[in-house]
């Protein structure tokens, strides 16, 4: 079976976040850069499906898009198992919308010919959780979202699928298909020193994306961002029981807004 | 004086051999020779075999020399740790010592060769000597064999060692058959009956020498001498294919060494807190699997380490406290030789593990080890308003994991900077700090180590840190030594050693009634060899108490080698041992010198009740000192 | 300006985040905007789609929509939109949105602005970067329709209409069973034995505060009541009055819920790494300076043993 996992480089889950100069993205000076957390659990179910399947001719492809530095999560993708991966080179990924760079990873993804293809549910920067979705319309793709775990079945692929509150379904799909993967379905591997020295030997293919795919005028554009007030302080409710009860009823429904 | 000293018994020697018996002599001395070297030769192979070790060098010879002077000649390891059997094995070793020259003299003489006679004044007097070192061998090794035979200490292992039954009666008759001749004359019969029953017990002594644990008379010398220089030293792994100790082409030279010198003493096993609370590990195991396995499949074999004799269950059980290294009296290390089993597993990906794996990903992504978010750390910083390192002042607090995110870890640096701010000391803290890696780097994963102390290094210089002080000793610890092998880390201090140096300004009136137990931390006793600056700090605070095992016997609070990360253990827990035994001691405090020590403390003392003692850092001590005083 | 938004139904009945969307649509649009329903028997939902202020009502019927489906979805939307070429659609931006709605834009060259927070004039929208961090305005400049997704609890649903209004049709899409090319199962909840933390949404989290195991019940009430899991800081797991699963910390479960009760517990290091991923902390406990505090986002300083009680009542009174 072949695989292709399409991964993204984000800033890190605790990196500083500051405006920029143009107001439109935030200052990348002195970023650290991590892969997309759903996009790990992604490259996990491919690597297991891989390990089930006891199929030597088996390969898991990372795949991912941006400017030179993306090329370390790459090496981190190859470390952890992958077996080659394909860097699609891009200094303008902003000026992008997700059609644009979903059609950007559909022309690197088409002459592979790949059984299943693997995304992240949404990245950690802008979480829109599109792109797999968009690309499975692309490629003319069956596709399945929020999913946790994937099985081989003799008719294609029996995945499971993340409900609201707490419920599951089972979906069968045939192959080719598209999952967008959801964190926590799968416990991930760390990397290891083996890895890395592995890495270092197989194949990253770079690819210009003016090459694959023309950018084109977004059909979407952030316009500008800013930050929001947002109190990180605790709120001490008082009062007596019942009125506290009450108080923090109403705060958990329409402030908090998770009940 | 000659008259009297010519009255004193003589040594009996035959005075002249058959050339029957010097041809059976040198038959029996080359069956002998030949039996002794084949085994020796067969265990030589398998050490020379084995690889070099990475980054060893023979340097501090000054070292290696008074080591050599202190623990083989004057048996000091071996007394002070279990004085009446060591003293008794001291004993014994002195006596083969004396002996040397009377073994040699009495082969010579078989061949008419003997160089010293008991006729000659030295002779005579050497041999007396010899003679009063025989009396206290027989009675010690008469000692040793009622030890191990009547009273059957548990560390000695479960089964009877016949061996040793028959090591120490050869040892007795050798010392009996010499005794015995003093009281005949050299013309006499019985002479020569007793030289060949002493020349007999020796041909037999010397093939199983290589055959048995007393192989550590010919090794262990060269062990103690060849040691890796300094305490549980980590060495660096070398080339692209090390990942550690993954099967017998990774044993090194050194490692081979000491699995061949291993007595069996159970010294490590004795010591142990996880053999204390009923876990699979047990030090004495791991180094006779070793042992076991090169004699099974040799140095250059491809067989896993793990699987056969010990298992990765019980090297990931392991805390690092080093008490193993520290008490064995034949130089094995234990602590690169269970890092190294656990960097083959860990390294390889070999190693699945939850809290493991949530520990590495944690660091892999984040800063700390607890995996909590950096604005948690700020808002300690500014909610205790800390200065922020900038260049300028003379010591760069650092707070670590504990210090940066946990609530009692918290609490310590609090009163630190309190008694620092009080003391005038110049001092700030950085804005961003990541793990220093030390449970990374004890659980074997030197790809997150390496990143970890590289980016750390990297951002102490261009912060321009050129002093660190901090209130956790595995900091210090992973600062000092472990970053070496990456860059040069600044110098760096236990928060204890700075207090020590300024105690007597942060000295009260009166010290107080309470009467407070000192733990001492693995990481700063016997890795540090830092005893007395904190009981300086808790003497002034009360009256000190000391636990059973205090100082470099200090018991462990189960939080090292990474376990701390690990979750649940087997068994009973390794801090509510400690804890019980810090109580019984009948102090109303106990004094902590370590936030990870103290965390564990603290949870075993919530199980215990509420007559329980309370639990301080020896900072809060400080900084209840310091107050009063302003 | 001819504005759709499409309704989603559970059991029955249209959910409170498809009521939101409208209500947004109709801020935005500054009039009544057209629903859209989609199932095999929409009757009843039209029926109470009917309340709401809508201009038109569109039932889009076909016996293939009876269950979802990305492809039976898809399908009929694109034949309905590009009948009726509205210049906005709205969407409640849930988990069967997401699954479709991007494939529908991309059908129209269009990318959806998803998860939206606020309309803004222009029309900009608002939605959250960073996983809150930061706000960023959108806005379209492709062909129509532009396509949102509504993020729950941004907008206040209206209150229905006491007299229908709405004119409803009916749009019957050609979909051939061939088209839909997933087949999907019942849903199942994990099984009851097993105690599944790790993906419970809502947990009580319950701490040495409770004092005796005789008093466990009075927060297994509130548990119930809010319909969440109950879960326990490790002392309370060693002493055996809950088992070892529903233990949270470093040594027991992860967890990630929307809301985290912690009830009685202290806030020790070990516990905190449990439940970290929590999206909002809540912390009842009577030591004003229990280090617990310092990570809730609400706190009530109080005997658990009167405000637990009391908030157990409160959330059954509201239930009615």
């Amino acid at each position: 079976m072949k695989i292709i996992v399409a991964i993204k480089q984000v800033p890190e889950r605790d990196a500083p976040i500051r405006i920029d100069a143009s107001g439109k993205w935030i200052d990348e000076f002195g970023l650290q850069w991590a892969l997309n957390e759903s996009d790990a659990y992604a490259l996990e179910e491919a690597l297991l499906l891989k390990e089930k399947s006891g199929d030597p001719t088996s390969e898991v492809i990372v795949l991912s898009a941006g400017p030179e530095r993306v090329g370390v999560t790459l090496r981190e993708a190859l470390a952890k198992g992958a077996d080659r991966a394909i860097h699609i080179l891009a200094d303008d990924l902003a000026s992008r919308d997700s059609l644009g760079l979903a059609r950007l990873l559909a022309a690197a993804i088409a002459p592979e010919k790949p059984d299943l293809i693997l995304t992240g549910l949404q990245s950690e920067d802008l979480g829109l959780g599109q792109t797999g979705v968009i690309l499975a319309e692309l490629l003319g793709l069956p596709h399945a979202s929020l999913i946790l775990t994937v099985e081989k079945t003799a008719t294609g692929l029996a995945v499971k699928r993340e409900l609201e509150e707490s419920w599951f379904q089972t979906i069968d799909l045939p192959l080719p298909a598209l999952l967008t993967i959801q964190s926590g379905g799968n416990k991930l591997r760390y990397a290891t020193l083996m890895g890395i020295k592995r890495a270092k030997s197989k194949e990253c293919r770079v690819l210009p994306a003016a090459d694959l795919a023309p950018a084109s005028p977004p059909v979407v554009t952030l316009a500008s961002v800013t930050l929001p007030q947002k109190q990180k302080s605790t709120q001490f409710l008082t009062g007596s029981p019942a009125e506290a009860a009450a108080a923090l009823i109403e705060k958990l429904r329409t402030e908090a807004r998770v009940l | 004086m000659l008259t009297a000293l010519s009255n004193l018994p003589t040594l009996a020697e035959p005075e002249s051999f058959s050339t029957l018996e010097k041809i059976l002599f040198l038959a029996l001395v080359f069956a002998s020779g030949w039996g002794f070297w084949r085994r020796f030769n067969f265990v030589l192979q398998r050490i020379l075999r084995s690889r070099p070790d990475p980054g060893f060098k023979l340097t501090h010879i000054g070292k290696r020399v008074w080591d050599f002077f202190w623990e083989v000649l004057c048996q000091a390891k071996v007394i002070r740790e279990r004085p009446l059997p060591g003293l008794a094995h001291a004993f014994v070793f002195w006596t083969f010592c004396a002996f040397a020259i009377v073994t040699l003299n009495h082969c010579a003489s078989a061949l008419g060769l003997g160089f010293l006679s008991p006729a000659g004044v030295f002779g005579q007097l050497y041999f007396d000597l010899a003679g009063l070192f025989a009396l206290a061998c027989s009675v010690s090794i008469l000692y040793l064999f009622a030890r191990r035979f009547l009273l059957r200490p548990i560390w000695l292992g479960k089964d009877l060692s016949w061996e040793s039954g028959v090591i120490a009666l050869l040892i007795f008759l050798l010392m009996a058959t010499y005794l015995a001749s003093f009281f005949f004359t050299s013309s006499a019969p019985e002479a020569r009956v007793l030289w060949w029953a002493h020349t007999l017990c020796l041909l037999a002594f010397l093939p199983l020498i290589p055959h048995t644990k007393h192989l550590h008379l010919v090794l262990s010398p060269a062990t103690i001498f060849l040691s890796r220089g300094s305490f549980a030293h980590i060495p660096p792994l070398s080339g692209d294919e090390d990942f550690g100790l993954v099967a017998g082409t990774d044993l090194t030279r050194l490692i081979s060494l000491q699995a061949y010198s291993c007595v069996e003493c159970g010294r490590c096993t004795e010591h142990c807190p996880a053999v204390a609370t009923g876990k699979v590990l047990n030090p004495k195991e791991i180094v006779l699997g070793l042992r076991s396995y090169l004699n099974d499949f040799g140095p250059a074999s491809a067989e896993p380490l793990l699987g056969h004799y010990n298992s990765q269950e019980a090297v990931f059980q392991c805390t690092t406290c080093g008490a193993c290294e520290f008490q064995c009296p034949v130089g094995i290390e234990h602590v690169p030789i269970l890092v190294g089993l656990r960097r083959g597993a860990v390294n390889t990906g070999a190693w699945e593990d939850d809290h493991g794996g949530k520990l590495f990903l944690n660091l892999e992504r984040g800063s700390n080890a607890l995996g909590l978010s950096t604005t948690e750390r700020d808002r300690f910083i500014e909610k205790t308003a800390l200065p922020i390192f900038d260049g300028t002042q003379e010591y760069c607090l650092w707070l670590g994991c504990m210090g940066g995110y946990d609530p009692k870890g918290r609490e310590i640096v609090a009163d630190f900077a309190r008694v620092m701010r009080h003391l005038g000391a110049s001092f700030g803290v950085l804005r961003k700090e990541k793990c220093t890696g030390d449970p990374v780097r004890r659980l074997g994963n030197d790809l997150l180590f390496q990143q970890l102390a590289e980016e750390n290094l990297k951002a102490l210089a261009q912060n321009k840190v050129r002093k660190i002080v901090t209130i956790c000793p595995h900091c210090v610890r992973t600062i000092q030594e472990d970053w070496k092998e990456y860059g040069t880390p600044p110098e760096v201090e236990h928060h204890s050693e700075f207090m020590a140096r300024f105690a007597d300004r942060l000295a009260p009136q009166s010290s107080g009634s309470e009467s407070i137990v000192f733990h001492d931390p693995c990481y700063l006793g016997r890795y540090r060899n830092v005893y007395d600056e904190p009981r300086a700090i808790v003497a002034q605070s009360g009256q000190l108490v000391e636990a059973p095992r205090n100082h470099e016997r200090s018991f462990c609070c189960g939080a090292g080698g990474g376990l701390a990360f690990l979750g649940d253990e087997s068994g009973q827990r390794v801090s509510h041992d400690r804890v019980q035994e810090l109580i019984a001691t009948g102090a109303t405090t106990i004094a902590a010198a370590c936030p990870f020590c103290n965390t564990m403390l603290n949870d075993a003392l919530a199980a215990t009740g509420d007559a329980a003692p309370k639990l301080v850092d020896i900072a809060q001590l400080a900084a209840r000192g310091a107050a009063r005083l302003s | 300006m001819s504005v759709f938004v499409i309704l989603e139904d559970r059991n029955g009945k249209i959910t409170r985040s498809s009521w939101e969307a409208a209500a947004a649509a109709t801020l935005a649009a500054g009039a009544p905007v057209t629903a859209v329903l989609l199932g095999a028997n929409t009757e009843a939902l039209a029926a109470e789609s009917a309340t709401g202020a809508f201009s038109r009502i569109i039932r889009v019927e076909h016996p293939l929509l009876a269950a979802y489906s990305s492809d039976g979805f898809v399908a009929a939307l694109y034949q309905l939109l590009q009948t009726e070429t509205p210049e906005y659609v709205v969407l409640p931006h849930t988990y069967l949105v997401r699954d479709f709605a991007p494939r529908l834009a991309t059908r129209f060259g269009q990318v959806l602005i998803s998860d939206v927070i606020a309309i803004e004039p222009g029309p900009a929208f608002v939605r959250q970067l960073f996983q809150g961090r930061m706000n960023a305005t959108y806005q379209s400049t492709g062909p129509l329709p532009c396509f949102i997704s509504i993020q729950a609890g941004a907008f206040r649903a209206t209150s229905p209409m006491t007299s229908p209004i709405a004119a409803i049709e009916t749009f019957v899409p050609e979909i051939a069973a061939r088209d839909i090319r997933t087949t999907a199962g019942a849903p199942f909840r994990a099984s009851s034995q097993t105690v599944d933390l790790g993906s419970a949404q809502l947990i009580v989290g319950v701490g040495r505060g409770i004092k005796d195991e005789s008093n466990i019940p009075i927060v297994q009430a509130l548990a119930t009541a809010l319909g969440a899991e109950l879960a326990a800081s490790r002392p309370i797991c060693d002493a055996g009055w809950l088992p070892m699963e529903r233990q949270v910390g470093s040594s027991g479960q992860t967890v990630a819920p929307k809301l985290y009760l912690a009830i009685g517990i202290s806030g020790a290091i070990q516990h905190l790494v449990g439940i970290k991923g929590s999206q909002c902390v809540v912390a009842i406990n009577k030591d004003p300076h229990a280090p617990i505090f310092e990570i809730a986002d609400y706190a009530i300083v109080g005997d658990l043993f009167e405000v637990v009680p009391a908030l157990t009542a409160a959330i059954n009174a509201a239930r009615q």
